[in-house]
């Protein structure tokens, strides 16, 4: 298998041509012509698939897809590509697992398979779902105060000082490093000092500021994670590739973040599950990641739980989880916010679609399409860890008629979904605790869930 | 063919077509001395209104819609030298510069927005990804563009929108241009907060938007 200079090497030596054309004479032509040779078809009436088969004609399908298109480095407008025997050999070497965490928290994190019921890896946490400064704090500490919580997500620091955090600027540097040291003393405040971050560096959206953030008097480790991302669709840039060379010289873990948008290049949801299953071939392959965060997402709607998304993410979970050793965080936008049945609803379905389907890990799903600065509660975390251990009671049939009954719960809303509340509007502040209103809601959905026989016993 | 068999396939080579079956129809409506300014109206043109529609109701995605944007603009680059010859204009709404602030490198909205634009009567100059605040202005102004179109996808680079617009006012020219924005974080109380001429939640929601404060100008 290649090293991570054999990557650099191929992205400046490969087949020069414009992304115009990659996008439109190469990627979108191939997907539709796959989508045709190997049948791929997306079923509405069933939106968790359970076909070992399918899900194998979809690997294959995908494996070819990646073989003849390759990936677009646009900084230097050439084709990563690989031979079929160097993603073969690149999957017949992963070692599908890695190992993240410190001391009493260091674990392994490695695969499931559909109908799996091992409990997921946990990842919990609100990620890009940006706060305040004054709730930081408290909110890690409520994340990682879940006896069950594996590693953390932390959330994305939206202003320092009043000063908006602008992209690329000295405030986002200032508010990356603020944010990581503040992650690290929550978590020591909640008594699991070792607890992985696998969410670095969410404050930071440019690669220098996650590179500067990242230095060890900060308080990361190697053993947390960071996240490096490809552009929509199937394309690297410098940016990313520099954080990769650096921390693959640290040996800290790299997590791939790849985000396949259906209704974007993709096209529909054969085309997307096409392309969402090769990704996990291009985080070992271009990445050379330990785990990776993936999350499909619907181009109009901002979300992951519409009918064709979470058949789209039930279907590349089967063929990635059957096929494709990489430790994968599968990770849901919710339409819903906080303190919304439909919130709950939604993140119901999409657990049970993606856990019973064998996905490695789940993250807590992200309320209002993550775009409500602090939108986001322990209170989703709790729910979402108690609701992973649950749909592990369930195979993929079991699973696929929860979700339908689910989707008829929440599926004519998600256009006009509520938002939510924020944090200090269902939380104290103070305490830390949320509402007695917030908490007999979620009581309430609960008992409505198990009457529809999901077991949280 | 005749001339509704020739406009009735350039609505439908639009719809499902190669770049090469619109330049052959294109150059066959020519053949036929067809006016060109009807080629696009009575044919092209509705082609790209039931693609968008399909667009906006799912039942078509980004590739049809750029494939159809092909074919729209390869029959045109046949049909346009044949207008500027009879010296007619194909009249345009306005002039919009798209781009996507700083800071941000997501292009797939944008790009949708850019091209539902051009094929709807817009010149359109699409500045790409990651753009700082004042090369956007400047760009206005030399392009003289009557829109500025803002793409942002993460709230940490929302708050360039608004230096767009700060930056605008400071430079006295504020009332030089509308200013729209979108994308996924974006919302109207952010439009409205930041002092946008308006929010755009979908490429078509954009056109509408562009037409309709355009119309305000005249």
């Amino acid at each position: 298998m290649s090293n991570f200079l054999d990557i650099c090497e191929k992205a400046i030596a490969g087949p020069i041509m414009s992304e115009k054309d990659f996008d439109m004479k190469i990627f979108m032509p191939k997907l539709k012509e796959l989508v045709r040779k190997f049948g791929i078809t997306y079923d509405k009436e069933n939106p968790v698939p359970c076909d070992d088969q399918a899900a194998d004609n979809l690997f294959q399908a995908s494996l070819e897809f990646l073989e003849s298109v390759g990936i677009y480095c646009q900084d230097t407008n050439r084709l990563i590509k690989f031979t079929k025997e160097e993603i073969l050999d690149g999957i017949a070497k992963a070692p599908g697992k890695c190992f993240m965490g410190e001391g009493k928290d260091a674990k392994v994190f490695g695969m499931r398979k559909p109908d799996d019921m091992k409990i997921p890896w946990l990842h919990v946490g609100s990620g890009i779902v940006s706060t305040t400064e004054e709730m930081i704090t408290n909110k890690i500490e409520a994340y990682a105060s879940i006896p069950e919580v594996d590693s953390i997500s932390i959330p994305a620091l939206d202003s320092i000082r009043g000063i908006p955090v602008a992209a690329g600027s000295p405030v986002e540097l200032y508010a990356a490093i603020r944010g990581v040291k503040i992650g690290r003393d929550a978590l020591i405040r909640a008594g699991r000092p070792g607890l992985p971050i696998c969410n670095l560096v969410s404050t930071a959206a440019s690669a220098v500021t996650t590179i500067a953030a990242s230095a060890p008097q900060f308080g990361l480790r190697p053993s947390d994670g960071w996240l490096c991302g490809t552009v929509a669709e199937n394309k690297l840039e410098y940016g990313t590739m520099n954080k990769i060379a650096y921390l693959l010289n640290w040996g800290a873990n790299v997590g791939a973040e790849t985000a396949p948008i259906l209704g974007g290049y993709c096209g529909g949801p054969a085309g997307t599950a096409i392309a969402s299953t090769a990704y996990m071939m291009i985080g070992i392959l271009a990445f050379k990641a330990s785990y990776q965060l993936h999350f499909p997402v619907h181009f109009k709607y901002g979300c992951s739980t519409t009918r064709d998304v979470l058949w789209v993410v039930a279907a590349s979970c089967q063929a990635a989880s059957r096929n494709i050793p990489m430790p994968v965080i599968w990770l849901g936008y919710m339409a819903g916010g906080p303190n919304t049945k439909m919130y709950f609803y939604e993140s119901a379905a999409w657990l049970l679609a993606a856990t019973a389907s064998g996905a490695p890990s789940v993250q807590t799903p992200h309320s209002a399409k993550a775009v409500l600065i602090d939108g986001f509660t322990p209170m989703e975390c709790q729910f979402g860890v108690d609701m992973a251990k649950a749909a592990t009671k369930c195979d993929r049939k079991q699973a696929n008629e929860l979700v339908k009954k689910l989707l008829e719960k929440y599926e004519s809303r998600i256009d006009n979904a509520p938002s939510g509340d924020r944090y200090q509007d269902c939380y104290n502040v103070t305490t830390g605790k949320p509402s007695d209103a917030y908490v007999l809601l979620e009581k309430e959905v609960k008992e409505e869930l198990s009457g529809l026989g999901i077991s949280f016993a | 063919m005749d001339k509704s068999q020739i406009l009735e396939k350039l609505t439908a080579v639009v719809i499902d077509g190669t770049e090469e079956e619109a330049k052959t129809l294109a150059q066959a409506a020519v053949a036929s001395n067809i006016d060109p300014l009807e080629a696009i109206e009575q044919g092209l043109s509705k082609g790209m209104t039931v693609i968008g529609s399909k667009f906006e109701c799912g039942d078509a995605y980004l590739p049809e819609l750029l494939m159809a944007a092909a074919g729209f603009n390869a029959a045109m680059a046949v049909l346009k030298p044949v207008i500027d010859a009879q010296k007619k204009k194909v009249e345009k709404f306005g002039k919009v510069l798209i781009g996507t602030v700083k800071g941000d490198v997501h292009s797939i909205g944008k790009d949708i927005v850019a091209s539902v634009l051009d094929t709807s009567g817009f010149d359109v100059v699409d500045m790409g990804v990651d753009n700082p605040s004042l090369n956007i202005i400047q760009e206005a102004e030399k392009i003289q563009a009557d829109v500025i179109a803002l793409s942002s996808v993460m709230t940490t680079t929302m708050p360039a929108q608004r230096e767009v617009i700060e930056t605008l006012k400071e430079m006295g020219i504020r009332q030089q241009y509308f200013v729209i924005i979108g994308g996924g974080p974006v919302n109207q109380e952010w439009a409205d907060r930041i002092g946008a001429d308006g929010y755009g939640k979908s490429a078509i929601d954009a056109v509408a938007l562009a037409k309709g404060l355009l119309a305000k100008k005249k």
